[in-house]
């Protein structure tokens, strides 16, 4: 077994973690129903990491899920959290925007051919699901559609522009407008606020705005400040904000962020990598802190956050960071779109 | 389980076929649906298909969401029939405010509420304000509350509804937040756009010097609060202010034998009558603080004494060793 430190890295207990929820969850994850697609992502991005997707799955199992992927790509475009709401009458199951984002990872990590994908339904997807304001919303807008949607925060504009930088497509949306809301997003303490005015950053959000901006101009202003606040939320892990407690999932978000805006050494990897692996469970898969009951989330991206920075040890393929997937599987991704665009 | 009851077996579902799950042969994370979840759901799918808007629809709708608060698509169908059937929004409000109590969370529970207070546009939304403050009793930072909280100011006085003497209340409100707990950093962001950042926002007709003193006086209450150094920092930066001015206020949390012959003597422009640290310190106070430590390197930077902000930097990099990484940025970009 694999140690880092004093701790031990339970990388088996990990995979078959993964495998299990792959199968299936119990009746308590009935709150997942509308986003199976985005657990199951973070089960495959999770095997793939640990380098375990081709060794404890069958290409015959692989074959099946891209099937059932596939069947979420709704006919206007984009594609479907999962088939709950899948009917003979198309409205009752549009596309969604985060899942959209999820289905296409998942397709790469199992290097299913994309000649099904309907790339101009797709970008039509990206240009309804975005508001005048150069926000996102979680679904394609309708006329009833209000200016403000609670949800339309940076995640949805992350989760559009790694679409559209996948697809490489710069006309899929409008980028002014969404650089200009992400700028509105920005707080008076140098990171990102999930809505623009809202008062308050957080990790997450400031993730988001990092990786999309960095995917949509080449210099990210007043990076000193983002940079600054993101070193100051390490207690040992990351907190989210000041005077919360650390959570696994904020190593990766803030870690990333730094590595991105081209500091990813700032941060104490001995301390944080300790914290990581303290929250492991005994059943495999990572809680938000020790002792806590693992989940999908907080275990994929534990991995990611170690993924980071390379490790010997623990055996992590490379991430990319704005993608959020091994680089084997994005650099798979960029030729596969490639050669895509080619035979069209 | 055995004694729960198939809609199909209810009298007033007679008439719709439910439609279950198509899945595929290969699905990936299956869920074991409870039996009352996966009938719903069949009958759900129906009634979707069909765009049945009616009362039998709104209670399947109501019993979806207590089962799975975070289904999107049952609150966005659950709101058109509100609207079609002509519903009282105030109690689907009311009945939002029992799923609080119940601990029903998700974004959904928030966006409909932001819906349900669109549809009824009070004239006041002051009973909406004080049921937000209610719920951030116990939950003093939730992100979604606070987020929500600036949507309804914004929102209602976009509407012309917020009156001056309600924008008071609210900033009483805030300083008594954070009289509560100063390291609230939520309730620094409120304090951000009551004071700063909203239009007609008061705090900027003193070019921020009745911030900058309100911060220093928190500084001074908690002196390792990183929300207030933060917020002075965020302050100087908005209203383009030097440090320098500044520092002489916070000489007692730089008090260390390493750092004396580096702190700069005050300025001319030094800000008269700033509020002093207390003395004796508050509490256990371990010095220096790290916070006023950085903020004696930004003003060594600002005042072009490159060399001796390094020096400062690197002893940050000692008092404050997980951060040692970025003290050497710091250090090194002195030095270049």
């Amino acid at each position: 077994m694999a140690t880092s430190g004093q701790r031990t890295f339970k990388r088996n207990a990990h995979i078959n973690y993964f495998l299990r929820c792959l199968g299936a969850l119990p009746a308590s994850a009935e709150g997942h129903d509308s986003n199976r697609i985005t657990i199951a992502y973070f089960c495959l991005s999770g095997l793939d990491l640990l380098g375990a997707l081709e060794k404890k799955t069958t290409e015959e199992q692989r074959k099946g899920w891209v099937e059932w992927i596939w069947s979420l790509q709704a006919p206007e475009g984009g594609f479907r959290g999962s088939t709950y709401m899948t009917t003979s009458n198309p409205e009752t199951s549009p596309g969604h925007l985060p899942s959209t984002y999820t289905a296409l990872l998942c397709l790469a990590i199992l290097r299913a051919p994309l000649d099904r994908l309907n790339r101009p339904g797709l970008k039509a997807f990206l240009r309804r699901c975005q508001a005048p304001d150069g926000s996102f919303s979680p679904l394609p807008r309708t006329s009833s559609s209000h200016t403000t949607d609670f949800q339309s925060d940076l995640r949805m504009t992350y989760c559009a522009v790694v679409i559209a930088d996948i697809l490489k497509d710069v006309s899929a949306f409008d980028r002014s407008s969404c650089i200009s809301f992400m700028n509105q997003c920005r707080t008076w303490e140098g990171a990102y606020a999930s809505r623009a005015g809202v008062t308050e950053a957080q990790g997450g959000t400031t993730y988001c705005a990092v990786a999309s901006l960095s995917l949509l101009q080449p210099d990210t202003p007043n990076r000193e400040d983002t940079i600054r606040w993101s070193t100051q939320r390490q207690l040992g892990g990351f907190q989210g904000r000041p005077g919360k407690l650390q959570d696994v999932c904020y190593s990766f978000w803030i870690g990333a962020a730094l590595g991105i805006l081209g500091q990813p050494d700032l941060l104490d990897s001995t301390l944080n990598t300790a914290f990581l692996l303290s929250a492991q469970s005994p059943l495999g898969g990572f809680g938000k802190e020790p002792d806590d009951y693992p989940d999908p989330y907080h275990s994929y991206l534990a991995l990611a956050a170690l993924a980071l920075t390379p490790d010997p040890d623990l055996d992590l393929k490379p991430l990319d960071a704005r993608w959020n997937i091994s680089r084997d599987t994005a650099d798979w991704l960029r030729e596969e779109i490639r050669e895509q665009s080619l035979d069209t | 389980t055995s004694s729960y009851i198939p809609l199909s077996d209810r009298g007033q579902w007679a008439g719709i076929t439910p439609i279950p799950q198509n899945d595929g042969p290969n699905p990936l994370v299956a869920i074991m649906y409870s039996p009352e979840y996966r009938d719903a759901m069949d009958f759900f799918r129906a009634v979707s298909a069909s765009g049945e808007k009616s009362e039998r629809a709104l209670e399947l709708t109501e019993t979806i969401i207590r089962m799975n608060p975070a289904h999107y698509t049952v609150w966005q169908y659950r709101m058109a029939i509100l609207l079609e059937l002509g519903k009282d929004l105030e109690v689907e409000l009311e009945l939002m405010n029992e799923f609080a109590r119940e601990n029903l969370k998700s974004y959904q529970v928030w966006h409909h509420r932001l819906l349900l207070m669109t549809h009824i546009s009070p004239a006041s939304p002051q009973a909406e304000i004080d049921y937000i403050h209610t719920s951030l009793l116990p939950d003093p930072k939730n992100y979604h509350t606070w987020a929500y909280l600036h949507w309804l100011f914004s929102h209602f006085h976009t509407l012309g509804r917020i009156t001056p003497k309600m924008w008071q209340e609210e900033q009483r409100w805030c300083d008594e937040m954070l009289r509560v707990d100063g390291r609230n950093n939520s309730a620094w962001g409120w304090r951000w756009f009551l004071t700063i950042a909203r239009p007609e926002a008061g705090g900027l007709a003193d070019q921020g010097r009745g911030e900058i003193i309100y911060t220093l006086k928190q500084i001074h209450t908690i002196p390792h609060n990183v929300s207030a150094w933060n917020y002075l920092r965020g302050l100087l930066k908005h209203f383009s202010h030097p440090f320098s001015p500044i520092l002489p206020a916070l000489h007692p949390y730089l008090a260390h034998p390493d750092l004396k012959s580096l702190i700069p003597s005050p300025p001319s422009s030094s800000l008269s009558n700033l509020p002093a640290a207390r003395d004796p310190l508050p509490g256990d106070t371990p010095l220096p603080i790290s916070h006023a430590v950085e903020f004696l390197a930004d003003t060594l930077v600002e005042m072009g004494r490159l060399g001796d902000a390094g020096l400062i930097f690197a002893k940050l990099g000692e008092l404050d060793r997980m951060r040692a990484g970025y003290w050497e940025y710091r250090r090194r970009a002195c030095a270049d």
